[in-house]
């Protein structure tokens, strides 16, 4: 009931502003085709579902299947995920019926990450956590704890959506030399250069062109293809669900999978932005944007770039709890003599789940300060495993080299350190699995109120 | 170099005159202005208009310009851009409970799944919080009237001749450091066991983003305590909380006065540590040690401390080195 009104109120707040979903007419001066909609954003859907496919093919191990989705560029691949479904019916089946010739590597960070033994950059990252990959049981690595499935998708998140969109349209490409919006984005393009730059971060996002119409719980479920939200993600009801406009991707669906547990409001905060953005390029009219509406333009993309950047934060902080909980969990089993492999398990997941995230944190040339070093160490390069032992570093042979490091149940320590870390560091509000029971809020007023150094 | 220099000196400054500002900070113009406000009801109620005339010390250009309240301000001032980088920066308040939090649990002590209210939490947080924090400054402020090492730094708190509110201020950096220490290693305690009894259901109760209890005592004239304003609370009200005239008692040159009034807010500790005395609105008090060190400037009451140190350890030496001989000799002898 709550979560509905709030999005009945949002819903409101968009009408007043002129636009309830991500469509925009032509406005580019002296256009002749015949296009209505100046929105484009194909390219980065076919980002999402290049993302999306990888992941499946990176729990099989075909080093080179894996490759097609990573960096290949050949048409024909086949769209692995999303696929139609009883109940849910997917208008695209190949990337090629999405955007031709588009890879996940080159759009990916291609400064250092820090977080990685030998300091590679975004893009040697994944290149190497896939090769990696291949050469592991379908993607999971008990001997050093790595599963890539997760390490994967949520770096590769971080370094390719978020990098592409904070970092690029959202920053340089919001300059008055950039992509200006009195002429195309390109010739016989029915958009302006403005309107593309702020449409291709928009695709990168991943959320439907109607995301202002759904609660978080529906993006969520729309994403999970449950066949009851059918007719809430096809919004134009054709019949199909068109990824191109009607799917939610990547940061979007964790965005509001946060919001519906926790009932904050992530989504709709980017969501917003975005509309309300590109409704300031719209109102333009085709002309060149004023300083003044380029600063209005940049306070959207502030607010987008931080929200999203919490998002990013507030998974890390979850699983982070996660891993605090496998902890637990193993030592109760080890106690009672059990079999501790799928709890091991488990914790090897949701550890490759916080790392990929923090990883994510670090992929967009954003810069973090302190928090980045902390967030390495505290971390580690794998996580802490049976006989105390961690990967401290990579040999030249690019093997794994572990050294002794403190014990599994101190290292839920360090996840205490890093839920805190990530709470004050970017100002988390949802906070899931939080295992410090609230820490950050009490350390909040007490920095607040400043330390006494002085008696009576 | 010497521009970062410039740039943290100057921010530095700015923070402190900020603090007249903040109301979190006793000093605040607030609080200041509060203070008097409390003063001129209460004695204007026990001695009608008459009462306004005891005010005056709190008022007073001579006093607030005098050269010990002079050397307050030197001292504020200088302890806070030595405070900034003697307080260790890496030992965060946030490690500290991280640790105790961990620490706790694994002990086995773990949430007491009370089911109770969350403003009942807060309230019970808050009123402990309160006191380990009361006692704790109690005890510090006792041992280090009752350790002649201690006493050595703690002596330039009480070098002041005159009392003005930026006396409290009027520390020694060492003694800063201790009571830094204090505050940390006490509230991360309180808050990391209320984190593992309660989770997620502790904060602090505060108004205007200041603790309910330091705010009622702001307002209720904690500034008049350094101040030549005395002001008693009656002697049934003073065994619970200390007064300005009580706190003026401790700061007494008399002999009959030595270690008495230890407490910030409570009287209580004192009475249990047999250190309680009643104030009074009539009393006449000499403020200052008598010693060298109560005309020094903020250098001299730096460096005074660590050569009382010094003469405290040669003494000590010599003492040790006088039982040494003495029992080398009372060896020999039977051998003689």
């Amino acid at each position: 009931m709550k979560k509905s009104l709030l999005a009945m109120i949002v819903a409101a707040g968009a009408m007043q502003a002129g636009a309830t979903s991500y469509e925009f007419d032509v406005t580019l001066k002296g256009y002749q085709g015949e296009a209505t909609s100046s929105v484009s954003y194909s390219g980065q859907i076919a980002r999402h579902a290049l993302h999306n496919s990888l992941k499946k093919m990176v729990s099989q191990g075909d080093e080179a299947a894996m490759l097609q989705y990573l960096s290949g560029t050949e048409e024909g691949r086949k769209l692995l995920d999303p696929v139609s479904k009883d109940g849910f019916a997917i208008k695209q089946s190949s990337i090629d019926e999405l955007s031709k010739g588009k890879d996940l590597l080159s759009s990916a960070y291609d400064g250092v990450i820090t977080g990685w033994p030998g300091n590679p950059t975004g893009q040697e990252l994944l290149k190497q956590l896939v090769e990696l990959a291949a050469d592991s049981k379908q993607g999971y690595d008990p001997v050093n704890g790595y599963d890539y499935v997760q390490l994967v998708s949520k770096f590769a998140m971080g370094a390719v959506f978020y990098n592409k969109a904070v970092n690029h349209y959202l920053e340089e490409k919001l300059e008055a030399d950039q992509h200006p919006n009195n002429e195309a984005y390109k010739e016989g393009v029915p958009y302006t250069g403005k309107e593309h730059v702020w449409d291709e971060a928009f695709g990168y996002f991943g959320a439907p062109a109607h995301g202002l119409e759904l609660t978080a719980e529906e993006v969520v479920q729309i994403t999970k293809q449950n066949p009851e939200y059918f007719a809430k993600a096809d919004a134009n009801g054709d019949g199909v669900v068109d990824l191109k406009s009607e799917m939610a991707f990547a940061h979007a669906y964790y965005a509001a999978s946060i919001d519906a547990s926790a009932g904050t409001n992530y989504f709709h905060t980017i969501m917003q932005a975005f509309v309300d953005g590109r409704q300031l390029i719209a109102d333009a009219k085709g002309e060149r944007l004023t300083d003044e509406q380029r600063t209005e333009l940049k306070g959207y993309a502030a607010t987008i770039a931080t929200a999203w950047q919490q998002v990013i934060a507030e998974a890390a902080f979850k699983y982070a709890g996660s891993v605090y909980s496998d902890l637990e969990k193993i030592a109760a089993v080890e106690e009672a003599h059990g079999d501790v492999s799928k709890s091991f398990r488990n914790y090897v997941k949701h550890w490759g789940e916080l790392k990929g995230f923090a990883l994510a944190l670090e992929a967009a040339g954003r810069d973090l300060g302190k928090a980045q070093a902390n967030l390495d160490r505290l971390i580690g390069f794998s996580p802490v495993l049976f006989g105390d032992a961690q990967v401290v570093a990579q040999n030249g042979k690019g093997e794994f080299v572990q050294a002794s490091a403190g014990s599994m149940q101190e290292y839920k320590l360090n996840m205490l350190k890093v839920q805190n870390l990530l709470a004050q560091q970017f100002e988390l509000k949802a906070k899931l699995e939080d295992k410090t029971g609230g820490m950050s809020d009490v350390l909040k007023q007490i920095d607040a109120a400043g330390k006494s150094a002085e008696n009576d | 170099m010497i521009e970062n220099f410039v740039i943290w000196l100057g921010d530095e400054l700015a923070q402190a005159g900020s603090s007249l500002l903040d109301a979190s900070k006793r000093v605040s113009v607030f609080y200041l202005f509060a203070g008097l406000v409390f003063a001129w009801l209460v004695l204007t109620l026990r001695y009608g208009v008459q009462g306004w005339t005891r005010l005056k010390p709190y008022l007073s250009w001579r006093i607030w310009w005098h050269r010990s309240a002079r050397t307050d301000y030197q001292l504020w001032l200088a302890n806070r851009l030595l405070l900034a980088i003697l307080i260790p920066k890496g030992l965060t308040q946030a490690i500290w409970i991280s640790w105790l939090y961990f620490f706790w649990q694994e002990q086995g002590f773990s949430d007491l799944q009370l089911g109770w209210p969350t403003a009942l939490v807060m309230g019970l947080f808050t009123l402990c919080y309160f006191l380990v924090d009361d006692f704790s400054r109690f005890i510090v402020h006792w041992a280090m009237h009752k350790s002649p090492w201690l006493w050595a730094f703690h002596q330039v708190h009480h070098s002041a001749k005159v009392l003005t509110p930026f006396t409290v201020f009027r520390t020694h950096p060492v003694e800063g450091l201790l009571f830094f220490l204090r505050s940390m290693a006490a509230q991360s305690l309180v808050i990391s066991l209320f984190l593992v009894a309660f989770p997620n259901q502790v904060s602090l109760w505060q108004i205007f983003g200041v603790l309910v209890t330091t705010f009622v005592f702001n307002v209720l004239g904690a500034n008049l305590r350094h101040s030549g304003v005395a002001l008693s609370y009656g002697p049934r009200l003073e065994k619970w909380l200390i007064s300005p005239a009580q706190h003026q008692v401790h700061h007494s040159v008399a002999r009959q006065h030595y270690d008495r009034n230890f407490g910030v807010t409570l009287a209580v500790w004192d009475r249990l540590f047999g250190s309680w005395h009643v104030g009074h609105d009539d009393q006449r008090i000499e403020y200052g040690t008598h010693q060298a060190i109560d005309e020094m400037n903020f250098l001299g009451q730096w460096l005074q401390p660590f050569k009382d140190c010094l003469t405290l350890l040669k003494l000590k030496a010599s003492c040790v080195g006088r039982l040494l001989y003495k029992t080398l000799r009372q060896k020999k002898r039977p051998t003689q």
